[in-house]
């Protein structure tokens, strides 16, 4: 598989912490990667080194192959990118402030327009940014991060602060850049929800160290759904079952079955009826990527 | 690239009344020396018998102290743009070398000095032409005006390294302020204080002595600058 990033025992301490701890981010062409994890984690840390902004301790990052030391520069030209809160001049109007930047770039002038369009920003493209609200600076922020139409795009909670009806816009936004324009998506949040609606890749990171890495679908896998049955004596319930080689489980007083399909469970609930056992509820009980989430980062607050 | 980042520089310090100040400084330098001899110019033209002379010895009085403030001013009003809302992060994350962020940022500076430098230039002209002192010295008049500059240049250099590395903003404008009050008393510090030498004296009564200190130690002074904004990482 190609890689636009991979880092490689990345590490960065400050002092005696440590930030970021062997990280290894493997992130494939054309995804959308949520970067997940709880405040303080290292997510900003790993995205700054990303970027070149710090050095890392140990370790090397490489960007289309690249190996961001050497061919900072290079790589750079590809890359958009917004990093924690939007920075811009509020002594500028959103056009100046993207001029600012499309010098340095240089790429052509209406690049400037398209941009203030795809983020909904081109009818105050001439009012300075002091007045905006936080919603249309973050917004300007993704704007100044397509102007050199990058092949990769890192988003550092771009959601952060928004209205409901910002998040979902720069959700679609967001969904669409890999499709109309090939981009590749690194985007950091705390938030599982948020990265649930919109990531195909996963990579979860704990305490500086990553503890997870892989699809979405797969770590759906870990967030399976159980088929849970109130009776009324549930351990003589429970054994019935058993004895018909149905597969259940009994836990303080509640029985699920592993069985889902909707013959299965037919048939359970059937042998119990038959068996003359009083069902008074039967639930599916979905255990939410949320829990799944706080349970991988729990696990590694113990250690 | 240095020309892009250049031309965004110039961009940015728009509406920030860096023009203005760039004007201010030599337009204030010789208007005290208006007041000065619009109240008493006979007694002023009767002190020495070199009118010229002794007019532009009483303009540099002033161009220490307006050099030093402006240099304290520009170079907090050029890294405040940057760390308002901290665009640090977005502008080293651009395609350009850290190197060139910094240069351009002195680069700007300088030139806005040297705008100032020439101004004061015409304004001193100008005005001793009003007097009609007598006839113009022109080299005296230039070095009037550039020597006092380049003397300045480590003020300069010390200035925008604390301002783009230093997160509290205090501390450049303390010692700029600290700058500003010894270069008042230039006359009785230690020669080899940087603060000293704008007002061009020395022990030795040869101007060309700080002006080639100047030169020295500024460009000492921008590479060490250069070199820690390098090294340390971007908040």
């Amino acid at each position: 598989m190609e890689y636009i990033v991979e880092t490689k025992k990345l590490t960065k301490r400050f002092g005696k912490e440590y930030a970021v701890a062997d990280l290894e981010m493997k992130i494939p062409r054309g995804e959308i990667y949520g970067f997940l994890g709880p405040n303080g984690a290292g997510k900003t840390t790993t995205i700054r080194m990303l970027l070149g902004l710090m050095k890392p301790t140990a370790g090397s990052v490489q960007v289309f192959g690249k190996d961001l030391r050497k061919d900072r520069i290079n790589i750079l030209n590809k890359v958009g990118s917004l990093v924690e809160n939007p920075s811009y001049y509020p002594h500028l109007t959103a056009n100046e402030n993207l001029e600012a930047l499309r010098k340095i770039y240089g790429v052509p002038k209406t690049r400037i327009a398209e941009v203030l369009e795809i983020v909904r920003l081109s009818d105050v493209g001439n009012k300075k940014v002091k007045g905006f609200s936080l919603g249309m600076k973050q917004r300007l922020g993704i704007a100044a991060s397509l102007l050199n139409s990058p092949e990769l795009l890192i988003l550092d909670e771009p959601t952060n602060g928004l209205d409901p009806s910002g998040i979902i816009e720069i959700r679609n936004l967001i969904k669409r850049l890999p499709k109309e324009y090939g981009m590749t998506i690194l985007i950091s949040s705390h938030l599982l929800s948020e990265i649930d609606q919109i990531a195909t890749t996963v990579g979860i990171v704990s305490k500086g160290k990553m503890i997870f890495q892989d699809s979405i679908e797969t770590m759906r896998l870990y967030s399976k759904q159980k088929l849970v049955l109130k009776v009324n004596d549930s351990e003589k319930a429970w054994r019935s079952l058993i004895a018909k080689g149905i597969k259940a489980e009994l836990e303080e007083g509640i029985i699920s079955l592993f069985e889902q399909s909707d013959k299965g469970v037919a048939m359970a609930v059937r042998s119990l009826v038959q068996d003359g056992y009083s069902i008074y509820r039967v639930e599916e009980e979905k255990r939410s990527l949320e829990d799944t989430f706080l349970q991988m980062t729990a696990e590694e607050k113990v250690l | 690239m240095m020309k892009n980042l250049l031309a965004a520089e110039c961009l940015k310090i728009r509406r920030k009344g860096i023009w203005f100040l760039t004007f201010l400084g030599p337009f204030g330098v010789v208007a005290l020396q208006m007041v000065n001899y619009g109240v008493r110019k006979d007694y002023l033209l009767q002190q020495s018998e070199d009118d010229w002379g002794y007019y532009l010895q009483n303009i540099s009085t002033f161009t220490p102290f307006a050099l030093i403030l402006g240099i304290v001013i520009l170079t907090s009003f050029m890294a405040s743009i940057e760390n308002e809302t901290n665009a640090w992060k977005q502008l080293v994350a651009l395609p350009v070398s850290k190197l060139e962020v910094y240069l351009s940022k002195y680069t700007v500076l300088t030139f806005l000095l040297l705008i100032s430098t020439c101004l004061l230039t015409v304004f001193t002209l100008a005005y001793g032409v009003f007097l009609d002192l007598g006839e113009i010295p022109y080299v005296e008049l230039w070095k009037n005006s550039f020597y006092p500059f380049v003397a300045a240049l480590p003020v300069l250099g010390l200035q925008l390294w604390i301002s783009c590395v230093s997160q509290n903003q205090g501390l450049p404008i303390t010692i700029g302020v600290i700058g500003v009050i010894l270069s008042f008393m230039a006359y009785s510090l230690p020669d080899w204080l940087i603060w000293k030498w704008p007002s061009l004296i020395n022990q030795w009564d040869e101007p060309l002595i700080n002006v080639g200190l100047g030169l020295g130690v500024g460009v000492i002074l921008y590479i060490a600058g250069t070199v820690d904004f390098i090294r340390r990482d971007v908040k």
